[in-house]
């Protein structure tokens, strides 16, 4: 999936290994310690989507886990394309307990009944329903939540939906992702929408891009974003939270705006192989993963939006994300589906000179 | 001929067999082979064998038109590169200075940056408030919020930088081998300086002009990174165009057949110009 490398994010070592170190010493440890240990003994592979989260986790989670139930946990980073290829040809013996995708392959892995139902695990429950799968066979741990990004300098009224990015003050500051980035999908849907249409009618939203296109810059790349902003030139655009959180700790004030239309989104979700004998140990880790300070140790660190509803963000990284309450579900099908077609028409109406 | 038709027994065309051979199966092997499995996968629709894919394109005047884009992309950074490289390589081959090869050496160091490095270095400059951008905008002559980031024009000027070095690399050797003593012989005649520069030295660097224009050519309508990153999402040329279909949008079959398209546009053009080029060289011997 091209978005994996978004989600490849740098962050702070040091901030991590305090993170970590924070955590070794909470008293959950000396609960756990109490019970036997109740996965002694046995091992789990989970996929990971690579970079620094994968360090992270291992600290925060799989180390965690490993102490409180004896499971010894692996990670091997892979991208959600080639672990979903992965997991379908390892259907009958799996070597990977848990698989982890940015792209939406648990919803076919499903369908192909190539996942199991996970047991359910106290931190579950604080996932809002549409995070999660109502059989229980997969479950969100992070969001990257789009929406709109501006130089807070430079505008004085902050944008707060799609259609501000027709306020005349924006003219020739106006900046969007490639239709084959996908948060530029993303951004024509939510353009249709804003404007009467949907996915299945997106007219609208082409119609709208048209207006701003002939002054906008078209970028390709996640590494345009930080260059564009740092121009001055480009004043708003639409992106990721996280991206506004690094341009800000890179020092180029950038902030993040829920648009009332919601935020589009894209789900990091963990599922346990059918024929995985470890899915309680893999339950276990995604539970991990969802404590709430490790959601949002994930969200200081990497970008990635709690789902944990009990999550409390520090007040520096909550501004860059949406709440669970405030996100645009997308059909997907519909999208992956249009792609080729709408790719076409935006290299002929859009991307013109 | 000083050579015989055989040397020391083995008939030359075999010895010139031997020589070609390991090039040949590299070509073959490397080049040959993998067109052809592409050529077969554009042909594929609808099976066994169906010209879908090349109607689509040749049929539809947006593909036409990024073709033509890639056409004139080649033409224009050519006729740059030859007007820039000609009067630097003649000058590199005539220096009578130690230092001429270390000017060469220093015409020949972008080739050591990468083309991706060297074409963010001109995103920087092409920026609305780029250097070059803001030179233009000085002069009036494009509205204040003009950048040549994203434009025709920007592509052919970091395209031209890029591609320059191999014009002059090639020039130079063939300007170097030119006999001096030719054109003093046109000036003893009574050809004035210019006319014998004109008569006999560019006459002779001809197939030097050959070999750059179609090297330059050939790497203009196929180059990927600098007209993806220099002309942005505005930028539709052919080696765009193929990478988008293939990796992107997965459409394999099509992205095979621009891919023979665009070969065999350039093969005849190469051809033709080469044939333009080549037929007055006897003329000039």
């Amino acid at each position: 999936m091209p978005r994996d490398g978004l989600l490849a994010r740098p962050f702070g070592r040091r901030a991590m290994l305090g993170a970590g170190a924070a955590l070794a010493g909470s008293p959950l440890i000396g609960e756990a310690a109490a019970q036997a240990l109740r996965f002694a003994g046995r091992e789990v592979v989970a996929t990971a989507f690579g970079g620094p989260s994968q360090d992270m986790l291992q600290r925060m989670v799989f180390d965690r886990v490993q102490r409180e139930t004896g499971a010894r946990g692996t990670q091997t980073p892979l991208l959600s394309a080639q672990a979903f290829a992965r997991m379908r040809a390892e259907a009958q013996a799996p070597q990977i307990d848990l698989f982890m995708f940015s792209g939406g392959q648990q919803v076919q892995a499903k369908a192909d009944g190539l996942t199991q139902p996970l047991p359910t695990q106290p931190n579950f429950a604080n996932v809002p329903a549409n995070l999660k799968d109502p059989e229980g066979h997969w479950i969100a741990w992070g969001l990257v939540t789009e929406g709109i990004l501006y130089r807070p300098d430079k505008v004085a009224n902050p944008p707060r939906s799609y259609r501000d990015f027709f306020r005349p003050e924006f003219a020739g500051h106006i900046a969007f992702p490639h239709i084959t980035n996908g948060y530029g999908t993303d951004f024509l849907v939510m353009l249709a929408r804003a404007h009467g249409g949907s996915e299945q009618n997106i007219g609208p939203g082409f119609e709208a891009m048209k207006r701003i296109s002939a002054r906008a810059n078209i970028f390709r790349t996640a590494a345009e974003v930080q260059t564009l902003f740092a121009s001055g030139d480009i004043w708003i655009m639409p992106y990721d939270g996280a991206s506004a959180m690094r341009s800000t700790a890179m020092g180029i004030p950038v902030a993040y705006s829920v648009p009332e239309e919601g935020a589009p989104f894209v789900l990091l979700v963990g599922c346990a192989a059918r024929r995985s004998r470890n899915a309680d140990i893999a339950a276990a880790i995604l539970n991990g993963h969802l404590e709430p300070e490790v959601q949002a140790s994930i969200a200081r660190e990497v970008g990635w939006a709690p789902v944990n509803t009990a999550t409390q963000l520090p007040p520096d990284v909550a501004p860059f994300m949406a709440p669970t309450d405030r996100l645009a579900d997308l059909n997907r099908d519909v999208i992956n589906a249009s792609r080729n077609a709408w790719t076409e028409r935006f290299n002929r109406e859009i991307a013109t000179r | 001929m000083s050579l015989g038709s055989r040397a020391g027994g083995v008939p030359r065309s075999l010895i010139a067999a031997g020589l070609l051979a390991p090039a040949a199966l590299l070509f073959a092997v490397l080049f040959v082979w993998p067109q052809l499995g592409l050529f077969v996968q554009s042909v594929g629709q609808p099976p066994p064998f169906g010209l879908a894919q090349y109607q689509r394109f040749l049929g539809d005047s947006y593909y036409l038109g990024v073709l033509g884009n890639s056409l004139l992309l080649g033409l224009c950074v050519t006729l740059v590169t030859l007007v820039l490289g000609f009067p630097l390589a003649f000058l590199l081959a005539r220096a009578e200075t130690r230092w001429a090869g270390l000017l060469l050496l220093l015409t020949t160091f972008p080739l050591w940056v990468s083309a991706v490095v060297r074409s963010f270095a001109w995103m920087v400059l092409f920026f609305r408030n780029g250097v070059a951008s803001r030179m233009l905008q000085a002069t009036g002559l494009v509205p204040h919020d003009f950048q040549l980031l994203g434009t025709f024009t920007g592509v052919v000027i970091a395209l031209a930088q890029v591609l320059l070095p191999i014009m002059i690399v090639t020039l130079y050797a063939v300007i170097r081998g030119i006999d001096r003593d030719l054109e003093h012989a046109a000036m003893n005649l009574g050809a004035s300086p210019a006319m014998a520069m004109l008569l006999v030295t560019l006459r002779l660097a001809r197939g030097g002009v050959l070999a750059g224009s179609l090297l330059v050519f050939s790497l203009s309508v196929s180059a990927f990174a600098t007209p993806s990153l220099v002309g942005g999402a505005r930028a539709h040329f052919m080696a765009v165009t193929i990478y988008e279909q293939t990796l992107e949008l997965l459409d394999w079959p099509f992205a095979a057949a621009i891919a023979a398209i665009l070969l065999a546009i350039s093969l005849s053009v190469a051809l033709t110009y080469g044939k333009l080029l080549g037929d007055g060289r006897g003329e000039a011997r």
